[in-house]
C-alpha cells in the first residue's frame, strides 16, 4: 500500500482544495469590503454633506460645477448664524441639565428594576412582564398628552389632591385658611420634574427596552458569586451593589449610550415639558421658524443660504453626542459582543 | 419538617426582596403610564379644554372618530401612507440589518472601524435631522440650480422598467427601494446592535459541529444561525414596528405632533389610538404567525 504517486495525488487534491477555497474566500473578502464600504458610504454621506455645506457661502451654491469642495467658504458667518438659531450655550446647558440627566437616572433605576426581574421570583411578576412589554410597546407620544395635563397638578391616582382638601378643610374648622401655602400636588410643568420623576421611576424615555436588555444581561451572569454573597449575610441590595453592579460593566456601557442618545435626540417630550428652557432638541425643531421666511421661499425648501446655516445647526446639534461616542465608542462595540441580548 | 419550611421561608424573603426591586416600577408605572394610558383614551372620547386650573372633560362619544374618518380630509390617506411605508419598511430594515450584522459578526481586519461606522445611525438616530438634511437636499434645490442635491443622481422608474424589461408594479417598489435607501439604512442602527449581540451568543460549538458535519454555509445559516436568531428577530422586529409608527417624517404623526404643541388634546388622541390599534393588530397578525411558523417549527 506504499505507493508514494497516490500520497502526491492525494497532497495535490488537498493543495488545489486549499487554493480553491483561498480563491473563494478572496473574492469574499473583496464583496464584503465593496458592500461594506459602499453602505458605509450611504451612512458617512449625509455628515459629509452637512459638513461641506455647512461651510459653504450663498454664492458657492450657484457655481454648479461645484460638486464637493466649495468655491466660496463662509464659515465664521454661518456658524454666528447657527449658534444665534439654537441660543447654542444655554440649549446645550439645559440639555445637560434636563435630558441627559434624566439619561444617567433612567440607567440606574432601570438597573435595578431589572436585577429585581431577573433574580428573583415574586407574585405577579407574569403580569408585570407583561405589562413591560407593553411599555415597550406603546410610544411616548401617546402618553405625552394627559402626563402635560397631570403635571400640572402632580398626583397619585388622586390621594395627595384628597390629602390637601382634607387638611384644608381640618384647618378650616380651626378658622385659618391655608389654600393658598399648603400644596401637596405640586404644579412641574416646566422643571426638569417633568422628566427627571419618570425616570426615576423607571418608566421614563424608552425605559422598557433598557429593563429588558437589563433583564436579559443579568439573567445570563452566573449567580454563583451573588449565592455566595448571600450565604455570607449580605443583603440583596447589597450584593446587587457589591456584587451584580462590578460584573456588568458590558451592559451599563450599553444602555448608556441607547439612553443618553435616545435623551439628546427626543425633541417630542422636550419640546412639550419645557417651553421656557429648551434644550438643544426642541430648540432645532425651532430653528426652521428662527430662519423664518426665507427657509418657507421656496416650497418650504429652503434657499440655499439657509440651507448652509441650516446644515451648520444640524453639525452644533450632533457635535456633542459624536465626541461621546468617540470618547465611548471602543467600549460600546466590545461590549456589543458580550451583552448577551438573545431576545 | 422544620427544614422544608425553612426553605419556604427563604423563598418567601427572596420573593419579598424581588417585589421591593420592581417597587418603584410599579408606582411610577402607575403613575406615569396606566393612568395616562387609560385618561389618553378617554380623552380620545371626549371634548377636552386645556385651562391653567386643570382639564375640562365632556365625554363626547365617538364624535372624534367619526370626524377624523369622514370630515377629515387627510387622515384616511395619511393613515394609509403611513401603514404602507410601515409595511413595506420592516422586511427589508430586518433583512438588511441581519446581513450587515452577519458581516460586521466575521473577523476581518478593519472590523473594528466598520463597526463604529455602522453605528453611527444610532448615535445621530434622530427623526429631526434627518429630516432637516432631506428637506435641505430635496430636489428642488437641484431644480432651481443647486449642485450636489442628495437625491439628484437617483434612477427613476423608467430608467429601470426601461432597462430590464420589468412590470412596473415591482420597478416601482424597486425604485421606492432605492430612493428611500438612506432611510431604510440609516433606520438600521439599533437592529444592527441587537442582532450583533444576537449573533454573539450562538455557541461557537454548533457551528464547529456543523462544519464536521460538511455543512455548507447556507445551510449553516438556515439550520443553525436563524434559528437560534428567531426570538432576537421578534426583539428587533417589535422595536422596527414601534420606531416606524412614531416615525416623525410620517405625515400622520406630524399633524398630531403639531396640534399637541398647540394644546389640543381630544383629536389627535384619537388620531393616534385608531393609527396604534391598526398598527398593533398587524403587529400581532405578525407575532402570531412568526410564532406560528418559525418559532414553533425550531422549539419542536
Amino acid at each position: 500500500m506504499n505507493n508514494p504517486f497516490k500520497n502526491i495525488k492525494e497532497a495535490d487534491k488537498l493543495k488545489a482544495i486549499k487554493y480553491a477555497n483561498v480563491g473563494g474566500s478572496v473574492l469574499y473578502s473583496l464583496f464584503r469590503y465593496a458592500l461594506l464600504l459602499s453602505i458605509g458610504f450611504i451612512i458617512i454621506y449625509p455628515l459629509l454633506y452637512m459638513i461641506v455645506t455647512s461651510i459653504t457661502s450663498p454664492l458657492a451654491f450657484l457655481n454648479s460645477t461645484r460638486v464637493w469642495i466649495p468655491t466660496d467658504f463662509l464659515i465664521k458667518d454661518n456658524y454666528a448664524k447657527a449658534l444665534q438659531a439654537l441660543d447654542y450655550w444655554d440649549s446645550l446647558k439645559n440639555t445637560f441639565f434636563y435630558p441627559i440627566a434624566s439619561a444617567l437616572l433612567e440607567v440606574c433605576s432601570c438597573a435595578i428594576i431589572g436585577y429585581g426581574f431577573a433574580r428573583f421570583n415574586f407574585k405577579g411578576k407574569k403580569i408585570l412582564s407583561g405589562i413591560l412589554f407593553l411599555t415597550i410597546l406603546i410610544p411616548e407620544m401617546m402618553l405625552v398628552m394627559p402626563r402635560m395635563a397631570n403635571y400640572g397638578n402632580l398626583d397619585f391616582l388622586g390621594i395627595f389632591g384628597g390629602i390637601e382638601k382634607l387638611v384644608e378643610w381640618v384647618a378650616s374648622l380651626f378658622g385659618s385658611d391655608i389654600t393658598a401655602t399648603f400644596d401637596l400636588t405640586p404644579n412641574i410643568v416646566n422643571t426638569g420634574w417633568t422628566m427627571w420623576l419618570p425616570s426615576f421611576f423607571g418608566i421614563g424615555l424608552r425605559s422598557g427596552v433598557l429593563i429588558y436588555i437589563y433583564i436579559q444581561f443579568f439573567t445570563g451572569l452566573p449567580r454563583e458569586l451573588e449565592e455566595a454573597a448571600w450565604v455570607d449575610g449580605a443583603g440583596p441590595l447589597k450584593t446587587f451593589l457589591k456584587i451584580a453592579v462590578p460584573s456588568s460593566s458590558v451592559v451599563f456601557i450599553t444602555v448608556l449610550v441607547f439612553s443618553i442618545v435616545w435623551h439628546w435626540n427626543d425633541s417630542l417630550l422636550t419640546s412639550i415639558y419645557f417651553t421656557e428652557t429648551e434644550p438643544l432638541a426642541p430648540a432645532l425643531v425651532g430653528a426652521k421658524e428662527y430662519l423664518g421666511a426665507a427657509w418657507g421661499l421656496y416650497g418650504g425648501k429652503g434657499a440655499p443660504q439657509q440651507a448652509a446655516v441650516m446644515m451648520a445647526i444640524c453639525l452644533l446639534f450632533i457635535t456633542p453626542v459624536l465626541i461621546f461616542y468617540m470618547f465611548i465608542q471602543r467600549g460600546f462595540v466590545e461590549s456589543i459582543d458580550r451583552v448577551g441580548i438573545t431576545g | 419538617m422544620s427544614k422544608l419550611k425553612k426553605s419556604r421561608g427563604i423563598e418567601e424573603l427572596k420573593s419579598r426582596y424581588g417585589f421591593m426591586f420592581v417597587l418603584p416600577w410599579i408606582i411610577g408605572l402607575v403613575m406615569f403610564f396606566l393612568y395616562p394610558l387609560i385618561q389618553s383614551i378617554v380623552y380620545s372620547f371626549s371634548d377636552v379644554a386645556v385651562s391653567p386650573g386643570g382639564v375640562d372633560i365632556k365625554f363626547v362619544g365617538l364624535k372624534h372618530y367619526i370626524e377624523i374618518l369622514k370630515v377629515d380630509q387627510n387622515y384616511t390617506t395619511e393613515l394609509t401612507t403611513s401603514l404602507t411605508s410601515i409595511v413595506y419598511s420592516l422586511p427589508i430594515i430586518l433583512i438588511l440589518s441581519l446581513v450587515l450584522a452577519m458581516m460586521l459578526n466575521q473577523k476581518f481586519r478593519g472590523r473594528i472601524f466598520f463597526r463604529a461606522l455602522y453605528f453611527l445611525p444610532v448615535i445621530i438616530a434622530t427623526g429631526q435631522v434627518m429630516k432637516l438634511v432631506f428637506e435641505t437636499t430635496d430636489d428642488s434645490l437641484t431644480e432651481m440650480g443647486v449642485s450636489g442635491g442628495m437625491a439628484s443622481g437617483m434612477i427613476t422608474v423608467e430608467d429601470l422598467t426601461g432597462m430590464l424589461n420589468m412590470s412596473t408594479e415591482v420597478a416601482k417598489f424597486i425604485t421606492t427601494t432605492i430612493n428611500d435607501i438612506f432611510n431604510l439604512i440609516w433606520s438600521c442602527g439599533i437592529q444592527i446592535v441587537l442582532y450583533l449581540s444576537g449573533l454573539q451568543s450562538i455557541p461557537a460549538t454548533l457551528y464547529e459541529a456543523s462544519r464536521v458535519e460538511g455543512a455548507t454555509k447556507w445551510e449553516e445559516f438556515w439550520f443553525i444561525t436563524f434559528p437560534m436568531l428567531s426570538r432576537i428577530t421578534l426583539l428587533v422586529g417589535v422595536f422596527t414596528m414601534v420606531e416606524l409608527f412614531i416615525n416623525e417624517r410620517t405625515p400622520l404623526v406630524e399633524r398630531v405632533y403639531g396640534s399637541m404643541l398647540t394644546g389640543q388634546y381630544d383629536k389627535p388622541s384619537a388620531m393616534i389610538w385608531l393609527y396604534f390599534i391598526i398598527v398593533s393588530a398587524i403587529m400581532g397578525v405578525i407575532i402570531f404567525l412568526f410564532n406560528r411558523f418559525v418559532m414553533k417549527r425550531y422549539e419542536a
